[in-house]
């Protein structure tokens, strides 16, 4: 038993490093289209979007949003449920766990 | 590799602020869940004291009033 836990333990460097070398090219990866696509937005940004925002609505009341295509609607479809989808990921950063509330 | 694409400013703030409001959402929800489950586990405890001790009676009588001759 003693015998096993060591070799075990004499493992776990090797492990750790095959862990770090696998992952450090799909880190770089990530990083390197995270830092363009999910920075949040400096605040210069922030009336671009206010007037996205708007363009949206008056698209809306003029009826422009009636001629956009299947494939944009759809397409715009995913991307409003992922933008939900952050909210229930902050909802659980806010009640600290996965599933379920700890009480 | 495929460039990163920009994305636009609406989506950028859309996601980050929905973010925000889920945390503020869940911390709040948390926070207003947690005495009413402290509650309901107070009320569980003192109720299960009282269910026992009925049990613990009610198998007392049923022990004196058995009449057989296994005694």
């Amino acid at each position: 038993m003693a015998q096993a836990v060591q070799k075990l333990v004499a493992k776990v460097p090797t492990l750790v490093n095959a862990a770090v070398t696998y992952s450090k090219p799909r880190l770089a990866n990530f990083w390197y289209y995270a830092r363009v696509e999910l920075v949040p937005p400096s605040p210069a940004e922030i009336p671009k979007a206010i007037e996205g925002a708007t363009n949206i609505i008056k698209g809306f009341q003029t009826g422009r949003l009636g001629q956009t295509t299947v494939k944009d609607a759809l397409r715009n479809g995913l991307v409003a449920t992922e933008v939900l989808m952050w909210f229930y990921i902050g909802e659980c950063i806010g009640k600290g766990g996965l599933v379920g509330y700890n009480v | 590799m495929v460039p990163p694409v920009a994305v636009s400013p609406l989506i950028k703030t859309a996601r980050w602020s929905a973010l925000l409001l889920g945390v503020i959402y869940g911390k709040q929800r948390f926070d207003y869940l947690k005495p009413i489950a402290e509650e309901e586990r107070r009320v569980e405890e003192a109720e299960k004291k009282a269910r026992e001790e009925q049990e613990r009676i009610y198998k007392q009588l049923s022990e004196a009033n058995s009449d057989t001759i296994l005694k």
